[in-house]
Parts: structure tokens; C-alpha cells; sequence
């Protein structure tokens, strides 16, 4: 028997999740996790993977975290269950989550298992949906953007890279089934990460869900807030919070205010197997810094959604970096911008699209009106958006010699108008990519898009 | 009238999926709050114009265990579309420190 099977056959009426770290491969705090290795959970997480750095990685097939940091961090968990034979459960593998992020995570795992001398059981579990089921789905209606608008034809879907879709607790529950001491899944819901293995055991799912939804970001739901192992008690009353960093105070106040974090709404969440409401959770403190909590509700959806990810590439990119300290020219600087422009498009011929940022006056927001008094310097970012690398650069640095040296009235700093940090200032950037798709959609066939595999390394 | 700032501990923004921008004001007592929640400022109505958008696009949630506000509203570029100014939308929140509540 491995790991999963010892867990399920002990059914502990109170069970110990260690959550370890919100997201793997940025380093994780290893003496908080040591501490929650010493409370001896039951089992371990770790979500590896946010749609919140943009479409590159999507696109792309890469990691954002660096490799060798990435590596050292799975070899901290695997080691961390191995030592302890607890099941160990990855979600969202190598940050997105599709096929190349999966395939390199697991790569490493092997390389880990090697190094170290250790042997286990994985089941990996794949996330990429054909873009042919997303058709079906967009040619039935059965396609809605979420959170916003996103209009998204046939050629759109056509166009992505990569498509994902992010898992509910089914797929993890199959994955249980065969026993494994480590449960690796493309893109994932950070809940089901941790709710796969209470809901095996019966623990109420509202309880649940409610903990999978805070503990996944580890201590960001304490005071003061941050990356260290967080360890849940789940019982029959509802779970325990507490930070294994005794810096970090899980308080009422801060756990209740985790659930504005980067949701729509506060109080209401929907997973692909139901909706959770925290409307009516009591958060009671234990003592200073540990918080229990219990009272949401859960509601059984009667047909699985799940939310479809996909990235489309739209050209290359490549970027101007300058500065400018002169207020004549800032003054002027909107207007130059698009004298600049157009004398570009005539030089350099072809379609691009160009998009300037001037920090200092609103490369941040998208002010409405000026502000009132001129910043002393202004940073200008120019970036190019063109069908290959050659064309976005040779546009980039035409606009650069043009704003350098164009003229206008009452103009002082007649030997340049721009500061360039070093050369040269014009960047290839390479692919760029957008979210071409952020959709829900309704499946029913879930071990046909998460298939299981399982193997011994 | 005092400002958003001088009342809130927290006043933050931040992406709620790639199409979607989220606000939250936090605030340190339970009276601020309550002031907070009760402000003709903070409706729909009164936000539509501090981000130039239609009141229809914009949700305000009261969230009273957490003494928080929430506002959420579609995002005007996907975030990390070219030309996008802030992929994680971690600093949109400017417009609403000189709020007067």
C-alpha cells in the first residue's frame, strides 16, 4: 500500500494539511515548513501555477519560475512527504499547467527521484483540451466569458497554443483511486489541490472548500501576511488555521478578509463541482494567533462547469527604453509621440501596432486628465507589436532616432531629447501572446480531458 | 468630509481572473466601516465617473466579517493584451485615495 491508500485506510477523524507553498518554484521558506513537517500532517500541497502572470507562459509552453529554483523547491516537497510517507498533491504544474509545463515538472520530479535515491508512485494527470471539445462548446452557446468580456470566434480558438482547463476534484478523486504517494495535475483549481483528499474521507465539503480556498495562498491569510507553510486541522466542527511561521497571526479578522483576494465576489465562489458560500462562516479566535472556523454552505452543482484557458500568439514584440529629464520636451512629448509615429509608419512600412508608456505622466494608469503639476523625469517605453522580430525591432529603433532628435518649438536640449539607460535601447522581445480564451464551459467527460497515468519512478 | 486614505487600512487593486479588476477597502474599526458603507461615494453611480466606466460595469460588495468593501468591473484591456499597463492590476487603485466618503 502507498501513501494514499495508508492515508484513506487510517480515516482520521481529524486530518492535518500542510500547505506549502502558493506558488512553487519562487523559493519556499524552509523554516516554516520544517515546523509544519514537525506537526506531522497528513498530507501536503502545493499549488504551482497562477494565471496572473499574463498569457506568455500559456503561450508559450514555458515556466515563469526558473528552472533551478523550481527544481529545489519539488525536491524540498518531495523529499519533506517521502520522509514522512503522506501523500503529496501538485496542482497547476509549471504554472500553467498544459502539456510542456506538465512534462518538464515531471521531467524534474524523475531527475529529484534519481539524485536522491528515492522511489514512488506518481499519477500525473493532464489538463490540454482539444480545441475541437472548445468548438463544440462555442458552436452550441455553451461558451461564456468570465468576468468580463472576451468575444471569441472559431479562428480564435484555432489560433491558441495552448488550451487548458482547470480541474475540479474529479479528476484528483480518480487519480486517489490508484493509489499514488504523489498526485501531479496540469491546470488545476488551487481548492481542489487540497479538498480532493477530505472529501474522499467525508469531511463536510463545505468545510471543505472554505479551508482549500484559504490555505492555498499558505500565510497570506494571516497578519502580517506571507509565504510560509500553512497548516489547516480539519474536524468534524470546521478547521483550525494556523501560520507554522509564529510571526504570522491567523486572526478572525485577517482569515475572514482572505476571501476578497482576487475574487469577483466575497462571498460567494464557484468551483466546477458546486458553489461554496462563506456568507454565514463564523471565524472564532483560538487564541492570538491561531483562528477556527466553520458555518459556510456548499451547494452541489448539478452540472460540472469548468473554465478554459487559452493563449493565442500576436506577433513578436520588441521594446524602446528612454528617458527624458527635460520639461520642454515633456511638455511637448504626447504630441511628438505622434508626429514620431507617423514619420515611422512612412520610414518603415508594414503593419505593427505601437503602444507608448510614459511613467511619470501614465505609463501605470490611463489618467482621464493631466496631473497637475509636470514630473521632473518621464520614462518612455515604446513597445511594437509586429507579424515577425525583424519588422517590431526596425520600427523600434526608427521611432527611437526620430523622438531623440525632434524638433519643436522653443526646444533647448537641441543635442537629443532622450537619456538611454545603455545600448542598444531597443529590445526583441520575442512572441507575444493574448488570453484568447477565459471561458466556462459545461463537460460531463471528465476522464477523457484528465486522464490519470500513472507510473513508478 | 474625510478621504478614503485617511479612513481605510487598506486600499488595493488586483486582477480577479484576466478580465476582471477587483478593489478592496479594508478598514481598521468597525465605525469606519460603517461610515464607508453607508457613503453615496461608493455606489456604482458615484464610481462610474472616478474610472471613466458605465455603473453597470461596476459591483460593489459589502463584506462586514472582514469590515471590507469590494468593487469589481471588467477589465478595458485583457490583461497582458499588447498595450495592456499592468498585467496583475496591482496598481490601479489611485483613483480612489482622494475619495471623499
Amino acid at each position: 500500500m502507498n501513501a494514499v491508500g495508508k492515508l484513506l485506510s487510517r480515516r482520521p477523524s481529524s486530518l492535518r494539511v500542510l500547505s506549502a507553498s502558493g506558488q512553487l518554484g519562487y523559493g519556499i521558506p524552509e523554516k516554516a515548513l520544517q515546523a509544519g513537517l514537525a506537526r506531522r500532517p497528513d498530507f501536503i500541497g502545493c499549488d504551482m501555477g497562477s494565471i496572473d502572470p499574463g498569457p506568455a507562459y500559456l503561450g508559450s509552453g514555458v515556466m515563469a519560475t526558473s528552472p533551478a529554483v523550481t527544481r529545489k523547491d519539488l525536491a524540498l516537497v518531495i523529499k519533506a512527504a517521502r520522509s514522512l510517507d503522506v501523500p503529496l498533491v501538485l496542482g497547476t504544474a509549471g504554472t500553467s499547467g498544459a502539456g510542456p509545463h506538465l512534462d518538464a515538472t515531471l521531467e524534474m520530479i524523475r531527475s529529484i527521484a534519481q539524485d536522491e535515491g528515492l522511489h514512488f508512485r506518481m499519477a500525473s494527470i493532464r489538463a490540454d483540451i482539444p480545441v475541437e471539445r472548445v468548438a463544440k462548446a462555442l458552436a452550441a452557446n455553451q461558451l461564456a466569458a468570465l468576468g468580463g468580456t472576451l468575444p471569441v470566434s472559431l479562428a480564435d480558438l484555432q489560433s491558441c497554443t495552448h488550451i487548458v482547463g482547470q480541474m475540479g476534484c474529479e479528476p484528483f478523486d480518480r487519480a486517489l483511486h490508484l493509489d499514488p504517494d504523489i498526485i501531479i495535475a496540469g491546470r488545476a483549481c488551487d481548492t481542489a489541490i487540497f479538498a480532493a483528499i477530505p472529501q474522499r474521507l467525508s469531511f463536510d465539503m463545505a468545510n471543505v472548500m472554505h479551508m482549500a480556498k484559504i490555505i492555498e495562498c499558505t500565510s497570506i491569510c494571516c497578519e502580517p501576511g506571507g509565504r510560509d507553510a500553512m497548516l489547516a486541522t480539519l474536524n468534524a466542527s470546521g478547521f483550525e488555521l494556523e501560520s507554522m511561521n509564529p510571526d504570522r497571526k491567523a486572526t478572525p479578522l485577517s482569515v475572514a478578509a482572505h476571501s476578497l483576494y482576487e475574487q469577483a465576489d466575497p462571498l460567494t465562489f464557484t468551483e466546477p463541482d458546486g458553489t461554496l458560500s462563506v456568507e454565514n462562516a463564523r471565524y472564532t479566535a483560538i487564541d492570538n494567533r491561531r483562528t477556527h472556523v466553520t458555518g459556510a454552505t456548499w451547494e452541489h452543482a448539478s452540472q460540472c462547469t469548468i473554465k478554459v484557458e487559452g493563449s493565442a500568439p500576436v506577433g513578436h514584440r520588441a521594446v524602446l527604453l528612454a528617458a527624458t529629464a527635460d520639461p520642454r520636451f515633456i511638455q511637448a512629448l504626447r504630441d511628438l509621440l505622434r508626429e514620431v509615429e507617423t514619420t515611422t509608419r512612412a520610414l518603415v512600412p508594414g503593419k505593427y501596432d505601437i503602444f507608448p508608456r510614459l511613467y511619470g505622466l501614465d505609463g501605470v494608469v490611463a489618467w482621464p486628465a493631466a496631473g497637475a503639476a509636470p514630473p521632473r523625469e518621464v520614462f518612455v517605453l515604446v513597445e511594437v507589436i509586429a507579424p515577425d522580430q525583424g519588422l517590431a525591432l526596425a520600427a523600434a529603433k526608427t521611432f527611437k532616432q526620430f523622438l531623440l532628435h525632434q524638433g519643436f518649438p522653443r526646444r533647448l536640449c537641441t543635442g537629443g531629447n532622450l537619456a538611454f539607460p545603455f545600448t542598444p535601447p531597443e529590445l526583441a522581445a520575442g512572441p507575444a501572446y493574448r488570453f484568447a480564451v477565459y471561458h466556462v464551459m459545461p463537460v460531463d467527460e471528465h476522464e477523457t480531458l484528465f486522464p490519470v497515468h500513472l507510473e513508478n519512478v | 468630509m474625510p478621504h478614503l486614505v485617511d479612513m481605510a487600512s487598506v486600499i488595493r487593486s488586483k486582477n480577479a481572473g484576466p478580465l476582471a479588476i477587483s478593489f478592496d477597502l479594508m478598514f481598521p474599526t468597525e465605525a469606519a466601516y460603517s461610515q464607508a458603507a453607508r457613503s453615496p461615494s461608493l455606489t456604482p453611480t458615484a464610481l462610474s465617473s472616478v474610472f471613466d466606466r458605465p455603473a453597470g460595469d461596476i459591483q460593489v460588495t459589502h463584506y462586514s466579517s472582514a469590515l471590507a468593501i469590494k468593487i469589481t468591473m471588467p477589465r478595458s484591456v485583457v490583461s497582458g493584451s499588447p498595450g495592456d499597463r499592468d498585467v496583475y492590476g496591482a496598481q490601479q487603485h489611485l483613483p480612489l485615495l482622494g475619495l471623499h466618503i
